[in-house]
């Protein structure tokens, strides 16, 4: 009976997603559709996912190691990561290096964006963390949250000030909350073309750096947390404060640690994206952050092997859903995901489903 | 307790102090007359007050400081600050008449207040008596002294409707909700649907606020339904998914064209899709929602003797919002105390405990979320009909977070702070900032900038140096202020003070997570 009872019900629920999901972009015939008829679109959205979910997953990764260390979700965290795009922007800006600039201009004003940018991040999140988050370690659960919310406020505020620095910083532009075109310093060769692949797909140098520096991060990261004493101490504090600090671990040098690790990826991620989606906007805080969050919560907030499936999984869907759904509602999707996720299986994909008992 | 009055009262002098020096005139009058009253309150809070004498000795006294800094405030105005933005100097003369009827008025509504805090048993419903005064004369006066404040009073009662709301859900039942705006949404577009020539629906404004406020309690119930298990931190991004869904689906639903899929499916495997059956959309896609351009125009309401509202006459508006408030005021209040609302702050304080005493938790927390959404449903609708269009980027995470900033500055839990901080951060963004912009770009104008002679520099001054580009750091600042130093608000609920002080409060929280 109760068998019944669930085919009919899952029945209705298709029903109703074939009726209601073209609304939203979701129209399954249409979409394999169009599958059909060129597969090598497909391909093409997943490498562009699998790059901007790398992304994603750095990102990712700054909200799960907060979370995993004082159980807070990091709200500025994606702000920061704004910051650091606009920091990269400055930089680049101030080194003149513009779309085909020579290799080795580009080169230098990259690696100096690159530090810059970090280095900015990971500063300012520490200092967040001194003077927002550590005075609150022992209120209720929701005063930093409601202060972490108050910080990305600041934040998104600073960017749009930043933005209208145009007297100062010429690359962004005469008005302060539009979009900024970041040049397009990276070189664009294809690469399965060089390696004498003939496919539809466009697969360029431009791509392969965004994601090997990605990757490379996220390595060190983990080799960082799992084979070093640093990243032992960090380990131990995230699993008992108390305990750790019994053990001689100096709890608020590892928690800081924690932030300026998390903000150096952040400024990172920022220039990453500057670089590969050419445009950056004050604004990109909130939604990209959101994204990001949404990945840490997918692979099991706390997890970093979990951040960084989650990136890449949100990435793909959400090229997915531009390129089959519509990019008006991917939105929409991620965050349906997100709520999805937090009510059927809090604990993400890796994490595990922790029970309340009294 | 003599101190905490100082200290209120040197706010209130230095609040009505910067309220002439911006707007000048007979704002100080305006204000003498709302600070007066105030002041004269906090003289005699928490004092035994035998007769009304000592009560116009406080009270007076407090209102003459307050008119003596407005005074001293509307001389510097007229005086300096005048001039210096390029306009004629108002002499001592008019300096001294706007100060001193902002003096006399200061003195006497302290004079007023304090004589009525001396009438013993009856003190309560006197002081409720003047301030329902005070609110029913205000646009009056807000008119004769031409400082055209009510437009933004009514932004002021709307968003406290929201806050009120907001704080059912946050204050009373502890569900950290950060997607408050949707109801809003919702409580609008119904609105925007029912009375509007968007759907050929134009329904009275009298029965569509209610349909609005019971759409709203229902989004509340289907958007909390999901929520029920979860804890206190995911619970708040779960309800921040919802928030920026709502917008989402509001600006998309423009093109809509629906097929009953069964009969699709079978047309497209014969290969005549022209059988497919057509619900919704057919001949050209329906347009729900009006996308970006949101739904205009929305009817307005209309009562037999004043006939329909109109966009540019404030009083029936002011009127109708302070009517809603009020209610909103009276209706939680009977709520807090009822056996619903000693189930909320009991599940706010243990859930597990609350549920071993019998109370029924899905059913209490629902009642949250669709109490809470019902005076946010009231608000979009006022809002649909007032603006008399909607726009969906009107309702953003921002609003969200405004108004949850108005329950947390204010005190969560408590509806006297919750107005007061409604009160403080839309007069602040509403009217404080745009004219402080508007006195700062007249100063820069006319003394700095002549004088500035790097193009960079005068480029940055006359760009970037606007308060009202800094508002959303103004919010964040004081969201982070307030958790370090004011965790509990300006006017605490003391059960809630007692839980957001309590240096244990972190084992607490692990003994129930564990």
């Amino acid at each position: 009976m109760k068998r019944w009872q669930n085919a009919i019900l899952y029945l209705v629920v298709i029903y109703l997603i074939l009726l209601l999901g073209p609304v939203a972009g979701l129209d399954l015939p249409r979409i394999f559709g169009e599958i059909a008829r060129s597969p090598a679109s497909l391909v093409q959205q997943l490498l562009v996912g699998i790059v901007n979910g790398a992304i994603i997953a750095i990102i990712a990764l700054g909200y799960t190691l907060v979370y995993g260390i004082i159980e807070l979700i990091n709200f500025a965290h994606g702000d920061l990561f704004m910051l650091g795009s606009f920091m990269s922007l400055t930089v680049v800006g101030a080194f003149g290096v513009g779309d085909g600039a020579s290799p080795a201009a580009s080169l230098l004003a990259v690696l100096s964006a690159l530090l810059l940018s970090a280095s900015l991040c990971a500063g300012l999140n520490v200092l967040t963390e001194r003077y927002a988050y550590r005075p609150l370690r022992n209120a209720s659960r929701l005063a930093p949250l409601i202060s972490a919310i108050g910080v990305s406020f600041i934040f998104i505020n600073l960017g749009l000030f930043w933005g209208g620095l145009r007297s100062f910083f010429p690359i962004m532009g005469a008005n302060a909350a539009s979009p900024k075109s970041f040049p397009d310093l990276l070189p664009r060769v294809d690469v399965l073309q060089a390696l004498g692949i003939e496919a539809n797909i466009a697969f360029t140098t431009k791509d392969l750096i965004v994601l090997v520096v990605a990757v490379v991060l996220m390595v060190g990261l983990h080799l960082f947390v799992q084979y070093t004493r640093l990243g032992k101490a960090m380990r131990a504090t995230a699993q008992n404060r108390e305990a750790a600090k019994i053990m001689g671990i100096n709890v608020n040098q590892i928690i800081a640690l924690t932030f300026l690790i998390g903000g150096a990826l952040a400024g990172a991620a920022g220039l990453l994206v500057g670089l590969y989606n050419n445009t950056v906007v004050f604004t990109m805080g909130f939604t990209v952050g959101l994204r990001a969050f949404t990945a840490a919560v997918l692979g099991g907030i706390g997890n970093i092997i979990g951040a960084m499936l989650g990136g890449v999984l949100i990435g793909v869907l959400s090229a997915l859903s531009d390129q089959y759904l519509s990019s008006r509602w991917t939105n929409a999707w991620v965050f349906a995901i997100l709520v999805v996720i937090l009510v059927f299986r809090p604990g993400g994909l890796l994490g595990e489903n922790v029970q309340e008992k009294v | 307790m003599t101190q905490q009055a100082m200290k209120s009262g040197n706010i209130l002098a230095a609040i009505a102090a910067l309220t002439v020096l911006l707007f000048g005139g007979w704002s100080g009058a305006v204000i003498g007359w709302l600070l007066g009253a105030a002041a004269g309150l906090m003289a005699c809070q928490g004092k035994k007050i035998p007769s009304p004498k000592t009560g116009i000795r406080l009270g007076s006294n407090a209102g003459l400081a307050l008119g003596i800094w407005i005074l001293i405030a509307s001389l510097i105005q007229g005086l300096v600050l005048f001039p210096a933005t390029g306009q004629s100097s108002l002499g001592v003369i008019q300096g001294l008449l706007f100060g001193g009827v902002g003096l006399v008025v200061a003195t006497f509504a302290g004079w007023l207040m304090g004589a009525l805090q001396g009438l013993g048993s009856k003190r309560q419903q006197a002081t409720r008596a003047f301030l329902a005064v005070i609110l029913i004369t205000f646009p009056l006066i807000d008119q004769i002294a031409r400082t055209n404040w009510t437009a933004t009073v009514i932004q002021i009662l709307i968003f406290a409707l929201l806050a009120l709301g907001l704080n059912i859900v946050v204050g009373y039942a502890g569900l950290l909700d950060l997607g408050y705006a949707a109801f809003f949404a919702i409580g609008a577009y119904t609105t925007g649907f029912l009375s509007s020539p968007q759907i050929n629906l134009e329904w009275n404004f009298w029965l569509v606020i209610w349909i609005a406020a019971a759409v709203a309690a229902l989004a509340g119930v289907i958007l909390g339904a999901p929520t029920l298990r979860l804890r206190g931190d995911y619970l708040a991004i779960v309800t921040l998914g919802f928030g920026e869904i709502v917008p989402v689906v509001f600006r998309n639903l423009t093109q809509i064209q629906i097929y009953e899929p069964i009969s699709r499916i079978f047309a497209s495997l014969l290969g005549r899709p022209e059988l497919a059956i057509c619900l919704v959309g057919c001949d050209r896609p329906f347009n729900l929602t009006g996308g970006e351009a949101g739904i205009n125009p929305i009817g307005r309401p209309t009562l037999p003797l004043i006939g329909t509202f109109q966009s540019g006459q404030y009083l029936p508006w002011y009127y109708l919002i302070l009517l809603l408030v009020v209610f909103s005021v009276l209706m939680i209040g009977r709520l807090r105390d009822s056996r619903l609302g000693r189930a909320w702050s009991a599940i706010r304080e243990d859930e597990l405990a609350a549920s071993a005493m019998g109370i029924n938790l899905v059913q209490t927390k629902l009642l949250a979320f669709a109490m809470g959404a019902t005076f946010s449903g009231f608000a979009g609708a006022f809002y649909g009909a007032y603006i008399s269009a909607i726009f969906p980027s009107v309702f953003d995470f921002s609003v969200s977070v405004i108004v949850l900033c108005m329950v947390i500055l204010g005190g969560l839990g408590n509806m006297t702070g919750v107005l007061l901080g409604c009160t403080i951060i839309m007069a602040a963004d509403r009217l404080y900032l745009p004219q402080l912009a508007q006195v700062l770009k007249s100063i820069l104008n006319t003394l700095v900038l002549p004088n500035v002679a790097n193009p960079a520099l005068r480029d940055f001054l006359a760009t970037s140096i606007d308060p009202i580009q800094m508002r959303l750091f103004l919010f964040g600042l004081t969201l982070v202020v307030m958790m370090i130093v004011r965790p509990e608000g300006l006017v605490p609920n003391a059960e809630r003070q007692a839980e957001l002080r309590s240096p244990d409060e972190e084992s607490l929280a692990e003994v129930r997570s564990q």
